[in-house]
């Protein structure tokens, strides 16, 4: 489907639509900006209407555990308070004064600075989250940019849905709104909308951002919001409430989030530390694991109980460590394996950590060698050793250090991925004003 | 033309197949094992009338696997479970199941492994493969099946034909190349084209190219097997209709589909919607086209009526099991598919608990006919984390068949 200037049309307009594009985008420009406030109101309605039931029964389509995870986003995101927070947090002085005079200090006239949008944005998503076309579109609406949109092809149509909506409540937003459903295969589609666009945002792994830069053209600004991992630092003493809320923290979130952790650091030097940590941690992860109530999905519960099973089973067998010569503690539920390496990992499969010795000392060297992949770090450590740690991490190029249980917890006015995305929206001219 | 396969040759009409008398039956099997006669047996929808053979062969092999795959063993007394526990066909369920997981974690293969004449491991599209052995007798047990259920259905025939194979060359121990190849064996081969091409790790499909093939085929008058998954044969009916071309191809052409969608489960069509633009773009509709169902741990040969249902073969049975508590589930509710069979020896796969999830509807429900007397499996799609939606880099490549 396609969602152009407000009207819904069949794929096969495509052709028509892109044909028209360019004078459609050019009249919108020509035309008075988009007002944030309109768009913000908007928003808010939306959050209103979702949380109050109003879109029940067209969200009956999906499962009843993904709606409720759906109004509770959008109860704590979509209100006015946290929306104005976050403009304000990540716009700054911008926000009052879109134009600003200068005075440079050496002669000559004076200079009119404008924040504007960068024009007209293209959004390529990844569908690794539900509805976060409509999400990336939000922030481009919010900062006045006309949007081009390429869903992702795993996308279940809550993004459309979730735009038509918007659009129902605020039918202004329509000319700064296209949709286009077409494949990642259909490159020819994409370099033309990337041609129109003034910016391409991209969402995505590496193979997905290396496809897009293919069909952007040089001049075109690439955003990218690649894909991160997150990993836990330990050091000193560590209570068991410390590491009741890590376990917390790996549960919930099952490790599929970017700030989800991955690895385990250990302040230290000794390969025996590691293992008397997993020892101390493995059955406190398990007991987190046990307590987490059955997901209402067949497929979610089957991965669970099949991971589980398949554990269980493995620890009748010999053991064998194909890449490690070290001995690896399971449970039931959860997997620790120590590693004689210091590098930031994915761990090999839900349910498992990779647990590794990082001195302080190596914490910048070592966490360097991987800056593009880093993003949250949650920290355990002494109190009086916090700052320093924090100041260690965040050099070494870390954009979150969190508490452990809140690795993945989100905050009204975070970054994302060290940027505000408000403000890579925006563009800044110049305009020198003559003495006259 | 002398017919390849005098024995298998297809009926008439390939959904009425005769039931075989137990004289019949028992003046073929003298002297055979249980497993051989099982896979002997004429009619593959015959389950109540085979089910002793099945039972019997299923000890057999759990003796076997018991004797000579010490991890077998291992899992099987781990789980508390001891051969004497196999008594009636109602004991099924209490054969240890294995994950696919476990294969594709561990080569488990019975000893002595010398006996070992064949290896074949999964696709491994979504992650990781498994890789199974197989000896001699899995493999004769494999042909008979296979040409009874290819027989039943039609596909025997003595007329050659142009294969447009939906895969690879084959080339090393992937199955599912072979498998199409082997397809291709149904009839006599004029040509073989193959739609994708093997490039180190990646499978690069060219369909305008294969198009082009097609049209060419399908122009003349010799008949066209299609042949492979089904979401290469989606894109190809797509290209066709991208390219305005509608064929009718010669009288005896088939597509015949297997393999599931794999990575393109999110272009996945629904069967109406594939078998209209078939019949449209190919001029192909009702027993034309075949759809089959195996997998590397279960070899079994799983095809569809007239219905479009998945019929359970007498070679196989299948538990639906708890997504929670894998305890086995009463028929018409989802779960986890557990696929049972005495079919192979070189690998402990008896009992194979899938990543699939199911619904089993029960001999009778389908109201096709001749395979109405086989019970049916509904395949609602895939459970694991492949279906979970994450962020964390390498996850989406890494874990996806690693933990499911």
């Amino acid at each position: 489907m396609i969602l152009a200037n407000g009207t819904l049309l069949d794929s096969s307009q495509l052709e028509n639509v892109l044909q028209h594009l360019p004078d459609a985008l050019s009249a919108t420009l020509a035309g008075p900006p988009l007002p944030m406030q309109c768009t913000l109101d908007a928003l808010v309605e939306l959050g209103h209407r979702f949380t109050s039931g109003f879109y029940d029964s067209q969200l009956s389509l999906f499962p009843a555990e993904m709606i409720a995870q759906y109004k509770s986003m959008a109860a704590s995101l979509l209100t006015r308070e946290s929306l104005e927070f976050r403009i304000r947090t990540e716009l700054e002085d911008l926000l009052d004064t879109p134009i600003r005079t200068l005075h440079p200090p050496t002669t000559g006239p004076k200079l009119q600075v404008h924040t504007l949008p960068l024009g007209v944005l293209l959004h390529i998503t990844a569908g690794n989250a539900d509805g976060l076309p409509a999400f990336s579109v939000a922030e481009g609406l919010l900062t006045g940019n006309i949007n081009l949109v390429k869903l992702p092809s795993s996308d279940n149509g809550l993004s459309l849905a979730i735009l038509q909506a918007l659009l129902d409540i605020a039918p202004a937003l329509a000319p700064y709104l296209y949709v286009f459903d077409v494949p990642s295969s259909d490159q020819e589609t994409i370099r033309r909308l990337a041609n129109l666009s003034d910016a391409v945002a991209v969402w995505g792994g590496d193979a997905a951002i290396a496809g897009v830069r293919q069909s952007v053209p040089p001049g075109v600004r690439l955003i990218e919001w690649g894909h991160r991992l997150g990993f836990a630092y330990l050091s000193g003493e560590v209570s068991d409430a410390d590491l009741e809320g890590l376990a917390y923290h790996l549960v919930s979130t099952g490790q599929l989030l970017c700030s989800s952790c991955q690895t385990i650091f250990l302040d230290t030097d000794r390969i025996e530390d590691l293992h008397a940590f997993c020892q101390r941690f493995l059955p406190i992860w398990d007991r987190a694991a046990s307590s987490l109530p059955p997901g209402s999905s067949i497929p979610a519960q089957a991965a669970r109980t099949l991971q589980r099973y398949t554990f269980r089973l493995e620890s009748f067998l010999p053991q064998t460590a194909p890449t490690s010569t070290i001995q690896e503690h399971r449970s039931a539920f959860c997997a620790l394996f120590p590693r004689e390496d210091s590098a930031l990992e994915l761990a090999p499969f839900p349910g498992s950590c990779l647990v590794k010795r990082l001195p302080r000392d190596q914490i910048l060297p070592q966490l360097r060698q991987q800056k593009r992949l880093l993003q949250t770090a949650g920290l355990v450590c002494p109190d009086n050793l916090r700052d320093s740690f924090t100041t260690l991490l965040l050099r070494a190029g870390v954009s979150r250090v969190r508490t452990a249980r809140s690795m993945s917890l989100y905050l009204d006015g975070e970054n994302h991925d060290g940027e505000y995305p408000l403000r890579r929206y925006l563009r800044t001219a110049d305009v020198e004003t003559p003495s006259r | 033309m002398t017919c390849f396969f005098p024995i298998y040759f297809a009926p008439a009409e390939p959904h009425l197949v005769p039931r075989q008398t137990a004289n019949e039956n028992e003046k073929e099997a003298n002297s055979m094992s249980a497993r051989s006669k099982l896979f002997h047996w004429k009619d593959p929808w015959d389950h109540s009338g085979s089910e002793d053979l099945f039972l019997q062969a299923m000890k057999d092999n759990l003796q076997e696997q018991w004797e000579h795959c010490p991890e077998y063993r291992s899992l099987a007394q781990g789980l508390d479970f001891q051969p004497d526990q196999l008594q009636t066909m109602e004991d099924l369920h209490r054969l240890p199941p294995l994950p696919t997981l476990l294969f594709k974690r561990r080569k488990i293969i019975a000893e002595p492994h010398r006996r070992i004449v064949f290896r074949a491991s999964s696709s491994g599209t979504t992650g990781r493969a498994s890789e199974m052995g197989f000896r001699a007798g899995d493999l004769l047990c494999a042909l008979q099946m296979g040409l009874r259920i290819a027989g039943f259905r039609g596909l025997l025939s003595s007329k050659a034909s142009h294969c447009i194979l939906l895969s690879p060359k084959p080339d090393g121990k992937k199955a599912a190349p072979r498998t199409a190849w082997a397809a291709s064996l149904l009839s006599p081969v004029r040509s073989r084209t193959y739609a994708l091409r093997q490039e180190g790790a990646k499978l690069i499909p060219d369909i305008p190219g294969t198009a082009e093939a097609l049209l060419r085929y399908g122009s003349g008058s010799t008949p066209v097997r299609i042949i492979g998954f089904p979401a290469f044969a989606w894109f190809l009916l797509q290209q066709l209709e991208s390219q305005g071309e509608r064929l009718h191809l010669p009288k005896g052409s088939k597509l015949l589909l297997g393999g599931g969608w794999k990575e393109f489960s999110a272009q996945q069509a629904d069967k109406g919607t594939f078998y209209a633009l078939a019949e449209d773009r190919l001029g192909l509709s009702g027993p034309d086209i075949a759809e089959f169902f195996s997998a590397v741990e279960h070899p079994v040969l799983f095809t569809d009526c007239p219905n479009r249902h998945l019929h359970i073969p007498i070679y196989s049975r299948v538990l639906i099991r708890d997504a929670n508590t894998l305890e086995p589930l009463p028929p018409g509710q989802p779960g986890i598919v557990n696929l049972i069979t005495p079919m192979v020896e070189g690998t402990p796969v008896l009992s194979i608990l899938t990543d699939d999830i199911g619904i089993l509807h029960p001999a009778g429900s389908c109201g096709c006919g001749t395979m109405d007397r086989a019970p049916w499996l509904e395949l609602l799609g895939r459970g694991g984390i492949s279906d979970l939606k994450t962020c964390a880099a390498g996850a989406a490549e890494a874990w996806k068949g690693a933990a499911l």
